[in-house]
């Protein structure tokens, strides 16, 4: 187990993906709303895209046709190529594939230290 | 084995037959011979111009309008448990005059009542409806739903109507309300992504173009969603395209949720467990070929037979169906699949034969 200083706190805007360098790994952190730091593999598991180059969404949510709602509690991590949604709170896909098989992100423990962001690999 | 055909298409003689039928004021418009009926924009070119050239009767009435000759045909002939009358006159063909097209449904309701349902408990019954006033086609939905031998909606295939659009739900409400299901067959307006094509050979291969589009509708837009109890049948329109429409809807849907949340299931799910798929026309492909397109499609309940009679295209109980094909699956395809989804019971000494 290695532990990584990858940035600075105050580098993390809230609901912004941020790239960085794990020791030989890419990976990606978001910051929610909630102050909680998240870090997953640079790597989307469908394809391959580069995550840094997808966005932070709020969950959308609707019981009816054409009335859609926004669920700030739940925010997702959406790649940047087939827009596939990751929950930021587990990284689990937010729909399954025909055979109940959700995507998953490999997430990384993150650890504050001062101003130090520390992620373990 | 019981057989349930679910697309047999019965018809009038002419549109004379809808007078008796008709309100003031379309009984004198129609009486008079004001409107000559729906045009056919193409020319058949089979022997029996569109239907099989063997249904013709003694006094040369016109095909599909004489009960009798449809009996010995195929009721009698293939021995059907059920047969499922799906029309041939569909209103919504019609862009305007919608008081008419309303009055027109109704009327060719209570005549179908009258001169077929009544003359055979086989028979089971479609509602035919003026799909282009939604409101006025949930009435006669309604008002035909206590009728015992009906079963369904016939929603028409035209070229300008995807029936996921939110203003055709009350038909769909009128449906879930009494408790009866949903089918769509193409009509001679029914078009492919270019239009028709320019020969009748393309117009006919382009159909299934025709429907596919309804399932995508029907599911993008929340109608499986919001009617857990609505079940579908798409009628005549090929089956072998339903795992591409699957994987390709589950796909869009992984990708853009986002916009449509309310689909709670994955569309190949909503397809498996509430979609029918009518097998006439069958393709000629071998029984291999079947069970690969059965498995692709993840579940042997969504395939019910049909033979389209009196169409030139007809399929024989007989031999459509391959007798490669395991016994299971035969009797699902030719009728426990049909059951379930009209939720009609199949008569015992039937169904005692079928288990020997």
């Amino acid at each position: 187990m290695a532990r990584h200083t990858v940035c600075r706190l105050k580098d993390l805007p809230v609901g912004k993906i941020v790239p960085a360098n794990a020791g030989r790994a890419r990976i990606v952190l978001s910051r929610t709303e909630t102050g909680e730091v998240k870090a997953f593999a640079g790597r989307c598991p469908h394809q391959g895209a580069h995550l840094e180059f997808g966005c932070i969404s709020d969950l959308t949510q609707a019981e009816r046709p054409n009335e859609v709602s926004v669920d700030k509690s739940c925010s997702v991590l959406r790649c940047p190529w087939h827009g596939f949604e990751f929950s930021l709170a587990t990284g689990q896909a937010v729909v399954a594939d025909d055979r109940g098989h959700f995507l998953k992100l490999r997430r990384y423990n993150v650890e504050i230290d001062g101003d130090d962001v520390v992620v373990v690999t | 084995m019981p057989i349930i055909d679910t697309d047999v298409h019965e018809s009038f003689s002419s549109l004379q037959d809808l007078v008796p039928y008709l309100p003031d004021p379309y009984k004198g418009w129609i009486a008079q011979g004001a409107w000559r009926g729906i045009p056919q924009p193409f020319c058949y070119t089979s022997p029996g111009n569109g239907n099989r050239a063997d249904v013709v009767t003694e006094d040369g009435a016109p095909v599909a309008s004489d009960y009798d000759l449809m009996r010995r045909q195929v009721l009698d002939e293939y021995d059907l448990t059920y047969a499922v009358l799906t029309g041939y006159f569909y209103p919504t063909m019609l862009k305007l005059q919608y008081g008419l097209g309303t009055a027109l449904a109704a009327a060719y309701n209570d005549y179908c009542a009258e001169h077929w349902l009544a003359k055979d408990e086989r028979f089971i019954g479609s509602i035919q409806i003026f799909a282009r006033d939604p409101q006025a086609a949930a009435r006669e939905i309604d008002r035909m739903s206590d009728h015992p031998q009906m079963r369904q909606v016939m929603l028409p295939v035209v070229d300008d109507i995807a029936y996921g659009d939110p203003a055709y739900r009350p038909i769909f409400e009128a449906a879930d309300r009494n408790e009866i299901m949903i089918s769509f067959h193409h009509t001679t307006h029914a078009q492919g992504p270019y239009g028709m094509g320019l020969h009748y050979m393309e117009r006919r291969a382009l159909l299934p173009i025709s429907l596919m589009p309804q399932v995508i509708s029907l599911i993008v837009n929340g109608v499986f969603d919001n009617f857990p109890n609505l079940r579908f049948m798409v009628l005549e329109g090929g089956f072998s395209w339903l795992p591409h429409v699957m994987w390709r809807l589950d796909r869009d849907y992984r990708m853009g949720r986002v916009e449509v949340p309310w689909i709670k299931k994955l569309p190949s799910t909503h397809c498996r467990e509430r979609l029918k798929l009518s097998t006439q026309p069958t393709e000629d492909i071998s029984a291999e070929n079947w069970i690969k397109l059965i498995e692709l499609m993840g579940t042997d309940e969504i395939l019910v037979f049909s033979t389209d009679y009196p169409h030139f295209d007809f399929d024989s109980p007989n031999a459509a169906i391959p007798r490669g094909l395991p016994d299971d699956l035969r009797e699902k395809i030719f009728w426990k699949n049909a059951a379930a989804f009209y939720d009609i019971d199949v008569p015992l000494a039937a169904a005692s034969i079928a288990a020997e």
